[in-house]
């Protein structure tokens, strides 16, 4: 069966809220009015008094649910857009990220983050917080780019017993679909080869990795074939599946809708330079969005944001270095 | 433009000597280039008119370029390597499957440059193996290869660098010939002789008369090898002043503790150098029974220990292959290497008598790291073992 990337969103915490009563979820309208994307459709009425309206302040939706899971429940915190997550930034790294270390007592919370941009949505709208909530010891940051990873991933960060950032990408809310997939499942933590090639790596994660499919797709018409990875999880980072697919092919270009400076590509390029340099057959290369505040104008964000065409551009620079 | 020589990529348009409609003949000079090191003519590779000149003056085109078209018959083209095409216009010194590059090259001047020379194995513009990625060199480590094996690699890489691709075709293509492994000797010798070239090694040479030393040989109950007269003179020689045989490293010449030389002897598959220990502080007449057997001992594969390694100098008599000159490497951990080549019966004029007389002579030859040594230093010390040669009761 074919849903789409938010439907599998919806079904995985219809799932976990079926299968465990200490998950509950709560955020700004995802009640009655069933999220601001419809994630939560119809889940209070199926599940009354479990999905809960919260006040507009991500600190105290924050606050709650540290609360909460310390007092042994499992929250799952919808945030509308991941940009307003600084608002509760405090309470997740320095409350939920070190509760366990501090105590020996786990802190699991699932925060949801609509991330990414989308066509007009401007600087507010648009960010990829993936990056500054990996930095902090504590948290797991995943990123899913497919529904089978969106259903199962979700399912897995409401049973794991850190808290966990939820990186969705909302481009891919209504746009991509695919069924929940069958049988073994990736661990957390384990990177996926999305397509295999012999003449560079594409490591990527989230919506990038359907851009980075199209540009090797376009490449492999020029005799180009580029392996492209998806991380799946940013953090913990599978570096073994980078590396091993580097070893490959001796050249890595890493790819984040992020913008450039510090990051998740940076992060990918020091540890293959550092545990990998023997398997480079030229520099590491990344490409991030531009290191301006997201534009509002599609016209500008199309090209702020890397695609397949600037995918395919740095890779054909690469592979003639 | 042709390959107008070694490491030549481009040239200067300087002088037209034809101009477009002129019949010309095969060899007839169509224009006048000039390069960072001579000027010189293209000519025309065959008789025909000349239908379009591409180029302006002044202005320097890559090897490889177009400089214009020339009319020629259809058997000319195919002469010259050429595709028949029904007008046959034959780019002037361009075989046709380069001329696309060439006409690109020309416009930019920054792509590669491709062979004109159909016969040039290596692209004029490659440049090979010269930077190695950290992949290439992990994976030449792992099959114990150096700069210089891939030597004859042209790359694909930016500026023409070796691609670890570049490299794997590369080593595919070895593995399709006949291949036999090479001996441990050969290894050794080739690893030296690497190490060695690091270094800017030039030659002195000058001949000398050979015929106080053939005599003295002659008297001596046990007679000693040409080579150990060699050696005897540049240990006396040293012992006069060891800078010649000094070591620089760093900003510091490292002079030798002891005068221990070697001599180069040819084994199966390879050379071996035994040394003698203190060759100044003994006689020669005491030295020859102690060369003879480590002669014997080398081509035993068999020298003991301290007859190995330490050497300051070397001597090398390449007169036994029947040479007369050649400029042998010295060792990596020496300066210089004395070569002795053969004697030959020549005319030598003789001042008393005012007339020629035959005289034995053979070249010494020194080769020496221009680092440590100069042209008047090393020809100095070679004078001086000259001198000795020449009175060989002195050694």
């Amino acid at each position: 069966m074919s849903i789409t990337y938010l439907e599998a969103i919806r079904e995985a915490q219809a799932r976990a809220l079926a299968e465990d009563d200490r998950v509950f979820i709560y955020g700004q309208d995802v009640g009655a009015f069933g999220g601001a994307f419809k994630a939560t459709k119809n889940l209070a009425r199926e599940f009354p008094g479990r999905v809960i309206d919260s006040p507009i302040s991500e600190d105290a939706m924050l606050g709650l649910a540290v609360g909460a899971a310390i007092g042994g429940m499992r929250p799952i915190i919808e945030v509308q857009f991941a940009d307003f997550s600084t608002v509760g930034f405090n309470q997740m790294v320095n409350q939920a990220g070190t509760h366990y270390w501090r105590t020996g007592m786990p802190c699991p919370i699932t925060l949801r983050l609509p991330c990414g941009g989308t066509s007009g949505s401007g600087p507010f709208h648009s960010q990829s917080m993936e990056a500054i909530y990996a930095h902090y010891p504590g948290l797991v940051v995943m990123t899913p780019a497919t529904v089978a990873d969106a259903y199962h991933m979700l399912l897995d960060a409401v049973k794991i017993d850190d808290p966990v950032v939820f990186c969705e990408h909302k481009l891919l809310y209504y746009h991509l679909k695919g069924d929940l997939g069958s049988g073994d499942r990736l661990a957390v933590g384990k990177a996926r080869i999305a397509r295999v090639g012999r003449d560079l790596s594409i490591v990527t994660y989230g919506a990038m990795v359907h851009e980075a499919t199209k540009a090797a797709e376009e490449l492999a018409g020029e005799g180009i074939e580029a392996e492209v990875v998806d991380l799946r999880t940013v953090k913990p980072l599978d570096t073994d599946c980078i590396i091993a697919s580097v070893a490959r092919t001796g050249r890595l270009l890493c790819v984040g809708e992020a913008y450039p400076w510090g990051g998740v590509t940076a992060e990918v390029v020091a540890r293959v330079a550092g545990e990998g340099f023997n398997f480079l057959d030229a520099p590491p290369m990344r490409l991030n969005a531009k290191d301006t505040p997201v534009p509002y104008h599609p016209d500008l964000w199309a090209v702020h944001r890397p695609s397949a065409r600037s995918i395919a551009d740095s890779a054909r620079r690469l592979v003639q270095m | 433009m042709p390959q107008l020589g070694e490491s030549i990529a481009e040239a200067t348009v300087i002088n037209l000597l034809v101009r477009e409609g002129d019949t010309v003949l095969t060899g007839q000079d169509l224009m006048e280039v000039e390069t960072n090191k001579a000027t010189m003519n293209v000519a025309s590779p065959c008789p025909g008119l000349v239908r379009e000149l591409l180029v302006k003056l002044n202005e320097s085109y890559p090897v490889g370029s177009i400089l214009g078209h020339l009319e020629s018959s259809a058997d000319d083209a195919n002469r010259l390597g050429l595709k028949g095409e029904a007008v046959s216009q034959v780019p002037v010194f361009e075989p046709g499957a380069a001329s696309e590059t060439a006409v690109d090259v020309a416009k930019d001047g920054s792509s590669r440059v491709e062979p004109t020379v159909p016969s040039l194995p290596v692209p004029a513009g490659a440049g090979g193996a010269g930077y190695m990625s950290p992949a290439m060199k992990a994976r030449m480590l792992k099959y114990g290869l150096s700069a210089s094996d891939l030597a004859g690699l042209p790359g694909s890489g930016a500026a023409g660098r070796v691609t670890i691709r570049d490299f794997e075709q590369f080593m595919a293509r070895v593995e399709q010939q006949q291949t036999i492994p090479a001996s441990t000797m050969r290894v050794a010798v080739a690893d030296a002789m690497r190490r060695s070239w690091t270094r800017p090694i030039a030659t002195v040479a000058m001949p000398v008369c050979f015929d106080p030393l053939l005599a003295h040989r002659k008297q001596c109950a046990v007679k000693p090898g040409p080579a150990l007269y060699a050696l005897r003179a540049l240990a006396i020689a040293l012992t006069e002043d060891t800078s010649p045989a000094g070591r620089l490293i760093g900003n510091r010449i490292i002079h030798p503790a002891s005068i221990d030389v070697g001599f180069a002897v040819e084994v199966r598959e390879g050379v071996l150098v035994p040394v003698i220990r203190k060759a100044n502080e003994t006689p020669i007449s005491g030295l020859v029974g102690r060369y003879d057997e480590l002669i014997r001992l080398a081509h035993q594969l068999r020298l003991p220990a301290d007859a190995t390694g330490g050497g300051i100098a070397t001597v090398t008599n390449f007169g036994t292959f029947g040479l007369t000159w050649a400029t042998p490497i010295p060792l990596p951990e020496q300066t210089i290497v004395l070569g002795m080549g053969a004697a030959r019966r020549v005319p030598g004029w003789d001042e008393a008598s005012g007339r020629f007389v035959p005289v034995m002579e053979a070249n010494i030859t020194l080769s020496f790291d221009h680092r440590v040594l100069d042209g008047g230093a090393a020809g100095r010390l070679l004078a001086r073992v000259a001198q000795l040669l020449t009175s060989p009761e002195q050694l």
